[in-house]
C-alpha cells in the first residue's frame, strides 16, 4: 500500500539533497520520500496532493534556492489548508536572522537545523515531528509504532482511546 | 468500500431477506423476522461492512421497527410483540451502567496517571531478573485489566515496556517474551471480573434476562482462578519458548503521586469501589448500583468533567447493547428454541456439547471481535440450556461462563484483539511467534474450561 504521509526534502544542490535523504533512509518504507529541487516544484508536488490521497507530514527545506526562496514557500505552506499542519524545518547555512525569524512567526517553523548537521540530529528530530504528526493528525497510529516514537504513541493512545476493546 | 465489504454488504442483505422469502416450518413469522436480524448482524459483524457498533445499533432499530408493538408490522396471535422500550433499554441495561462506572474510573484513573503509578509500586517488589521482571509485567498488566480495559491497559503497559527494551540487548529472547507477555496477560487479566472485558457484559445481561443474578463477587470465584492458573501457564511458556539472555535487566521507573485534591478523591474512590464491587456477596448492594457512586462522586467533584465525559468509549456500550439486544427477540419469538429443537443434541454428551461451544467460541473469537462472538453465541447457549437437552438453572450459569471464557481466551492472531495487534505493531514481536504461544494457550485454557465445568463450577452452583 501506499504510504499515507509524505516526507518532503526541497533542496537544489544534488550532493546536500542526496545527504538528506540517506541521513533519513530509514523512514522510506513506511513514508515516501519526495524530492524537489527547486520550490516551484515544491509547488507542483503539493498541488498534486489531493490526487494522491496522501498528506505531507514534514518538509526539509533549504532557503537558498533558485527563484522563490524556502522561508517563502514554507509561508506560503502555511497559508494552504492542504500542508498547514505540514511540521515545517529548514535546513541551511545562509539564512539570516531576518529570514529565521520570519518563519518562526509567519510558517510556525519547528526546528531549525544549521548546515552541516549532524545525521543522528537530523534522524531524531524528522522523527519527533512525524510522532508529533501522527499524533495530531493520523487516526490509526499503530502503522508507525516501529518506526517513531513508540512510547509517546502509546501513551496518546492511552490517554485519548484511539483504539478499543471490541 | 473495500471488495470484502461489498460481498458482505450482498451477503447481508441476502441473509435478511431469506428468512423473509422462505417458510420454515414450526417458526413464527415473528421468528422469521428475527432470523433474518440475526443474519444481517452476523454477517455485518463478520465482514465488519459498517462499524461493528453501527451493526449493534441497526440491530436495535430493526427490532424497534418490525417487532415491537410500537413497530410498522402487525404480528399474529403466535407472537405478542415487546413493547419497544425493551429494545432501547438494552442501551441502560445494569451491565451497561456497570461498565460505564467502570470506564468512567478507568479514565479517570488515566487523567491522573493512577494507573501509571500503580504500575511502578506493583513492579517494584519483582527486582531485575528479567524472569521475574516478565511475570511482574503480566501480573500487573492481568489486575490492571480485570477492572480497566483490556486495550487501555496494554497501551498503558507498552509505554513501561518499550524503557525496558531500550535497556535489552537487541538479540535477547527476552524482548519477544515480554512484548508477548502484556497482550496476554491483559487478555488472560479481562476474564476475572465482570467488568474486565465486553463479553462478560453480554453474557452477564443474558443470564440476567433468564432471572440469574451474577454477583460481581461470584463472577470472580468463578473466573479468577482460571485467569491466575493461565496467567502462570503463559508465564512458563514464554519462558520456555523465549528463554531471556541477561541475568538483570535494571528498571528504572520514574514518577510520582499526584497530590492536588482531585486526585486524592479519585484514589478514594477507586479503593472504595473496587471494594464495595468484591464485596457485594457481604453488603448485597448491586454492582451496577455501586458503578453510579465513581460517576457521581468524580462528576460533582469535577474530577471528571464534560470533556473526560466526552472521551469515554461510548461506542463499546452501543457495541455490547447491540448485542444484548439481539438475544432478547431470539428468545421472544421463539426462534433460538427453534433452532436448538432442530439439532439432535441427545446423541451427544453434555461434556462434548459443553467442548464444542468452547471451541467454536475460541475459533471464531480469534477472527472475530470477542464481544461479537459471545453475542452471536449466547442466545443459542442459554436456549440449550433451557431447553431441556442440558437442564437446570446451573448448566444455563455454565455455558453462560464457558462462552464468555472461551472467547477471552482467543489471542492467535494480530487481529484477534486490539491488544495483539498493539503488541505487533512494536516490531519486536513476529505473527509467527504469537501464532505458536497464542494457540497453546488457547487449546490450554479450552481443556481448563472444560475440566472447571466438569469439575468446579458444579460445586459452586
Amino acid at each position: 500500500m501506499k504510504p499515507e504521509i509524505v516526507i518532503l526534502v526541497v533542496e537544489d544542490e544534488p550532493e546536500v539533497l542526496d545527504a538528506i535523504v540517506r541521513d533519513i533512509n530509514e523512514f522510506e518504507d513506511f513514508f515516501d520520500v519526495e524530492m524537489a529541487d527547486t520550490a516551484e516544484e515544491a509547488e507542483e508536488i503539493i498541488n498534486g496532493l489531493p490526487d494522491r490521497e496522501q498528506q505531507i507530514g514534514l518538509i526539509l527545506c533549504d532557503h537558498v534556492l533558485p527563484g522563490k526562496n524556502g522561508v517563502d514557500l514554507l509561508i506560503e505552506m502555511q497559508e494552504n489548508e492542504l500542508t498547514r499542519n505540514t511540521r515545517k524545518v529548514l535546513i541551511t547555512g545562509q539564512a539570516g536572522l531576518d529570514e529565521t525569524v520570519k518563519a518562526v512567526n509567519k510558517a510556525d517553523l519547528k526546528h531549525y537545523i544549521a548546515k552541516p548537521w549532524d545525521p543522528n540530529e537530523l534522524s531524531d528530530i524528522t522523527r519527533k515531528l512525524l510522532t508529533d504528526y501522527v499524533i495530531d493528525h493520523i487516526k490509526n497510529p499503530l502503522p508507525y509504532m516501529q518506526i517513531l516514537d513508540a512510547e509517546r504513541l502509546a501513551d496518546h493512545m492511552r490517554q485519548h482511546g484511539t483504539i478499543t476493546d471490541s | 468500500m473495500t471488495r470484502t465489504k461489498w460481498i458482505g454488504l450482498f451477503l447481508g442483505i441476502a441473509g435478511f431477506l431469506l428468512p423473509l422469502l422462505l417458510s420454515f416450518p414450526g417458526l413464527t413469522t415473528a421468528g422469521h423476522i428475527a432470523m433474518g436480524i440475526f443474519l444481517l448482524a452476523a454477517v455485518f459483524w463478520m465482514f465488519e461492512v459498517i462499524p461493528i457498533y453501527s451493526t449493534s445499533l441497526l440491530v436495535i432499530f430493526l427490532q424497534v421497527t418490525l417487532l415491537s408493538r410500537e413497530g410498522f408490522l402487525s404480528h399474529g396471535s403466535d407472537y405478542s410483540p415487546a413493547p419497544y422500550t425493551d429494545f432501547i433499554s438494552t442501551l441502560a441495561d445494569p451491565i451497561i451502567i456497570l461498565f460505564l462506572g467502570g470506564f468512567v474510573l478507568a479514565d479517570a484513573a488515566v487523567k491522573y496517571n493512577f494507573d501509571k503509578n500503580m504500575t511502578r509500586i506493583l513492579l517494584r517488589p519483582f527486582g531485575s531478573d528479567p524472569k521475574y521482571i516478565i511475570l511482574g509485567l503480566m501480573s500487573v498488566t492481568a489486575i490492571l485489566s480485570a477492572f480497566m480495559s483490556n486495550t487501555a491497559t496494554t497501551a498503558m503497559m507498552i509505554t513501561v515496556l518499550i524503557p525496558i527494551l531500550a535497556r535489552t540487548d537487541i538479540n535477547d529472547p527476552a524482548r519477544i517474551g515480554m512484548a508477548l507477555s502484556i497482550p496476554f496477560a491483559a487478555n488472560i487479566g479481562g476474564v476475572a471480573t465482570p467488568i474486565g472485558t465486553p463479553p462478560n457484559a453480554v453474557v452477564i445481561a443474558a443470564l440476567n434476562q433468564q432471572g440469574l443474578n451474577v454477583e460481581f463477587g461470584s463472577w470472580m470465584v468463578y473466573a479468577a482462578p482460571l485467569a491466575i492458573i493461565m496467567l502462570l501457564f503463559a508465564w512458563y511458556l514464554l519462558l520456555k519458548l523465549h528463554p531471556p539472555a541477561a541475568s538483570k535487566i535494571e528498571l528504572d521507573m520514574k514518577g510520582s503521586w499526584m497530590k492536588s485534591k482531585k486526585a486524592i478523591t479519585l484514589y478514594v474512590v477507586f479503593a472504595v469501589t473496587v471494594l464495595l464491587w468484591i464485596t457485594e456477596t457481604l453488603h448485597g448492594i448491586r454492582s451496577a448500583i455501586v458503578a453510579l457512586l465513581p460517576v457521581v462522586v468524580l462528576t460533582l467533584t469535577s474530577t471528571f468533567e464534560k470533556e473526560d465525559i466526552r472521551k469515554l468509549p461510548w461506542e463499546v456500550l452501543w457495541l455490547i447493547a447491540g448485542g444484548i439486544s439481539l438475544g432478547l427477540s431470539m428468545q421472544q419469538t421463539g426462534l433460538a428454541d427453534w433452532v436448538v429443537d432442530g439439532i439432535s443434541w441427545e446423541a451427544m454428551p453434555y461434556l462434548v456439547l459443553i467442548s464444542v461451544f468452547a471451541l467454536v467460541a475460541l475459533v471464531l473469537s480469534n477472527f472475530l471481535s470477542n464481544t461479537v462472538t459471545a453475542s452471536l453465541m449466547i442466545p443459542l447457549g442459554i436456549s440449550l440450556a433451557t431447553s431441556g437437552v442440558v437442564g437446570g438453572p446451573a448448566s444455563v450459569m455454565m455455558i453462560g461462563l464457558v462462552i464468555a471464557l472461551s472467547t477471552s481466551f482467543a489471542m492467535v492472531l494480530p487481529i484477534s484483539t486490539p491488544p495483539n495487534a498493539i503488541a505487533v505493531s512494536t516490531g519486536v514481536v513476529k505473527t509467527k511467534d504469537m501464532i505458536v504461544s497464542g494457540s497453546i494457550i488457547g487449546i490450554t485454557a479450552i481443556i481448563l474450561v472444560i475440566i472447571m465445568t466438569a469439575f468446579y463450577w458444579p460445586f459452586l452452583l
